[in-house]
């Protein structure tokens, strides 16, 4: 039984169709990896699909109903990692995953958020304040709250961006880990062999060639 | 309850962090009001005088300084996300941060409104009604300034589009409050005025988060 099916949909900026119409079906257990040339709209297809953008044409469901109806349990259930970080430069690495995840509705302790920072390697880091960080360890402190939350779609957008060889062992092990206990995994990554091989679909998006009204 | 504290509580650590958000409106209100009296050139009368409308204005134009950050931030750095991705209602998302705006930026010149009362020699007598007032208005000034901070966070330079845009929709708040001052400093009562306040502030403690919550959505799409 899949659990997210995906029917042609399509995205626009402004008036432009970015790409041909895609489909797909997911259960967990299973992962899509979206890819294509830059400005194809990966980003903007990833972020329709969070429900962060409108679905312009096509629909998405989620346990057989449209994602336009069921929010609330989709939002509960997935969890997107995108561009920006979502990092205070003024918060300190502690602060900025506990307020972040708690904002989302889900409590962490001081010790948890302790030792999701030292899986991703930022241990003794976590009184200095997200500003003063390199833009991989930005990455690794967003990164950090995948080890913290329990839902059970991942979507990350570029998640190896940035990070370094040890990093991308180290996402692509959790990611690993995640299809596992049957999660579902929506990535978009275009310079990482290894997490094609490990794919269970991929999605090549192609330019938009015009209707065929 | 848990995501609307934890809101309040990371924008009032940023704001303690950041600081400028607080004293920068205040900095701007006690230079303007030096100016007065040298600009005027005139005695402690005329100041008294035009005092209420002074202040108030002040209060507005000080407000105006830090509302578009109440929304952009955090859509520059992406934890806008935060609270638009989960399944916790965003007009109260909207709440949260405007309170959190209102305790930084709105506060502070509710206290600091007698000092610019006693350099414009404002009547001792409508202290009270100029803070009561004042503590009426200013959460208008955030809550409606939140509309306008949503429609414009994505915008690089947003500021004077956001004045355009809240500027008429607080003419009538800036009209009864420093309304209320006047009809206090002549001796005569205030409260109609401060009621007509107290009504817009309901109202759009009512209204406002529905329309902000939809602004954040049109501009991430």
């Amino acid at each position: 039984m899949p659990v997210i099916k995906a029917k042609n949909i399509s995205c626009q900026r402004g008036y432009f169709p970015l790409f041909e119409p895609v489909s797909f079906e997911l259960k967990f257990g299973q992962s899509l990896l979206i890819s294509g040339p830059n400005g194809i709209g990966k980003t903007t297809l990833l972020e329709s699909i969070t429900g962060l953008r409108k679905i312009q044409q096509g629909d998405i469901t989620y346990k057989d109903a449209s994602l336009l109806n069921s929010k609330d349990e989709w939002f509960d259930q997935s969890f997107f990692i995108g561009h920006k970080t979502g990092n205070k430069k003024e918060l300190t690495c502690l602060e900025n995953l506990r307020s972040f995840l708690t904002i989302q509705g889900l409590e962490v302790s001081e010790l948890q958020a302790e030792n999701a920072l030292q899986q991703v390697g930022l241990a003794g880091y976590e009184y200095q304040f997200a500003g003063s960080l390199s833009a991989g360890q930005k990455k690794r402190l967003a990164l950090a709250r995948l080890t913290l939350i329990k839902h059970s779609i991942w979507i990350l957008d570029e998640p190896f961006v940035n990070l370094d060889v040890a990093g991308c062992d180290w996402l692509l092990e959790l990611l690993i880990k995640h299809l596992e206990n049957n999660g579902i995994l929506i990535i978009t990554a275009h310079d990482n062999k290894t997490i094609k091989e490990k794919v269970t679909q991929e999605l090549i998006l192609k330019t938009f060639k015009g209707s065929d009204k | 309850m848990m995501p609307f504290i934890s809101l309040v509580k990371r924008d009032l650590t940023l704001g303690l962090r950041k600081k400028s958000q607080i004293y920068q409106p205040l900095v701007f209100q006690l230079l303007v009001v030096t100016m007065f009296p040298l600009g005027l050139g005139s005695g402690a009368k005329t100041l008294a005088l035009i005092a209420p409308a002074v202040i108030w204005i002040l209060a507005l134009l000080a407000s105006l300084l830090t509302l578009d950050q109440i929304f952009k931030n955090d859509y520059d750095d992406g934890s806008v996300e935060s609270y638009v991705l989960t399944s916790y209602p965003l007009p109260l998302a909207v709440m949260a941060k405007v309170l959190a705006h209102w305790i930084l930026s709105g506060l502070p010149l509710v206290v600091f409104a007698p000092v610019l009362g006693v350099l414009l020699h404002l009547p001792s007598s409508s202290y009270g009604v100029l803070m009561l007032s004042l503590l009426i208005g200013t959460p208008i000034f955030s809550f409606i300034g939140s509309i306008g901070s949503a429609l414009t966070m994505s915008l690089k330079h947003g500021g004077l589009l956001l004045t355009v845009l809240v500027m008429p929709l607080l003419a009538p708040v800036l009209i009864f409050g420093a309304g209320a001052v006047v009809e206090s400093s002549l001796g005569n009562s205030a409260s109609q005025h401060l009621l007509l306040l107290g009504g817009i502030l309901v109202l759009s403690f009512t209204l406002v988060p529905f329309a902000a919550a939809a602004a954040i959505k049109i501009n991430l799409e």
